[in-house]
């Protein structure tokens, strides 16, 4: 059984919270199973590739830590046939460009997670971010 | 997360899915959607839509509505009040979330007992004798016929989206649908067989804006009981549904984290 890489350095920029009552919508596999919709995740980073392709999206980031250490995070998006509707395309993102990174942790602590939201470096938000029980 | 599920006593039991089977259709002449209700249009997934009492009231008796349309997912074990006959519960228990996401699993469809329910759009299409759904769910397109064809013996072949007949009844569009191909019920492990028979029934809202549906299934290798769940739509004029081109290799990410 494939287990997930466990990380040992926290980013300076991660951030775990408690979140009130989220959930993103279910596409495909178990959401419950992988994440853990009870915690928030943040990080900050560039971003290395953005695939928009079904069943999900993915998104890596390139995070640098304060120690200069550099790893990869990186976040499942809901199908990008759903996001096309929250003002989502395959070039909303740009390799090399500085984005944070909102979502549900993997629930392994992996440096994996369930895009929520997604905000530029000048405080844009891309799309319009996930809710509870937002189709 | 999810609610708990509600069963359907029979005092308020006004049909059962053994009378539907024996109804025909389009023995009149005359096109069997003539005069009634267009259900053609874009459809979007409403999980917050509150159940229709007149849909509901048609639910068979011994049935366990389970109460996970849209985002919503039941636990592991949890198999929202559906009773599993022995074996298949042992499999469902047995279940490893962790194989689905393979390169020759991820892409795995889900049959219309799952997909249905899912938050992805549809477009319809009614024709004289022909209804058709346009699933954007893993590009799954259903063909209704409403001619009062006979479904095919058991040696026709299952499918996920299976083979359907439609007929009415008043202003509401009854599908019976046979032949589908084992597939997930709840997506928590538990999976219907090839002899899984779903009666759907769709109908307007008065605005004719929400289009309001059930589909009961039953399974005798699977399930003691029947199932239910009650789904919704708006409608979205002027959209259409997006192709959905499944990459299975996604689920190379997952793979990836074993590094």
């Amino acid at each position: 059984m494939p287990r997930l890489r466990a990380f040992s350095l926290l980013p300076a920029v991660l951030v775990i919270a408690l979140a009130t009552a989220t959930m993103p919508v279910l596409a495909h596999h178990s959401f419950a199973v992988f994440f853990d919709q009870e915690k928030t995740v943040t990080v900050k980073g560039k971003v290395t590739e953005f695939m928009f392709r079904n069943p999900h999206g993915v998104i890596r980031v390139e995070v640098t830590n304060p120690d200069g250490k550099k790893e990869e995070w990186r976040a499942e998006t809901n199908s990008p046939s759903v996001l096309k509707r929250r003002g989502w395309s395959p070039r909303s993102l740009t390799v090399g460009e500085v984005i944070t990174l909102e979502g549900w942790p993997a629930r392994d602590g992996s440096n994996y997670m369930r895009m929520r939201k997604v905000t530029r470096e000048n405080g844009e938000v891309v799309g319009k971010p996930f809710e509870f029980h937002e189709d | 997360m999810h609610r708990a599920a509600r069963r359907i006593g029979p005092s308020i039991v006004l049909s059962t899915m053994a009378t539907l089977a024996l109804a025909t259709a389009g023995c009149s002449g005359e096109a069997p959607n003539a005069g009634r209700p267009d259900l053609s249009g874009f459809w979007e997934l409403d999980a917050r839509v509150p159940p229709d009492p007149e849909l509901m009231a048609l639910i068979a008796p011994n049935t366990a509505v389970i109460d996970d349309t849209g985002a919503v997912e039941l636990p592991l074990g949890d198999f929202g009040g559906l009773e599993v006959k022995p074996e298949a519960l042992e499999a469902a228990l047995a279940w490893n979330p962790e194989d689905d996401m393979t390169v020759s699993n991820a892409c795995r469809r889900p049959s219309i007992v799952y997909a249905t329910q899912g938050p992805f759009p549809m477009e319809i299409h009614q024709a004289e004798e022909l209804i058709v759904f346009k699933m954007e769910y893993y590009d799954m397109v259903r063909i209704v016929f409403m001619d009062g064809r006979p479904h095919p013996g058991p040696e026709a072949p299952h499918s996920k989206t299976g083979f359907s007949t439609g007929r009415w009844e008043g202003s509401t569009l009854v599908v019976e649908t046979t032949h589908l191909e084992p597939a997930t019920i709840t997506n928590n492990g538990l999976e219907h067989s090839d002899q899984v028979r779903v009666i759907e029934r769709f109908r307007l809202s008065e605005d004719g804006n929400t289009l309001l549906s059930t589909m009961e299934f039953e399974d005798p290798q699977v399930l003691e009981n029947r199932g239910a769940r009650f789904i919704a739509w708006r409608k979205r004029p002027g959209e259409y549904v997006y192709p959905y081109d499944c990459d299975p290799t996604f689920a190379i990410n997952y793979s990836e984290q074993t590094e």
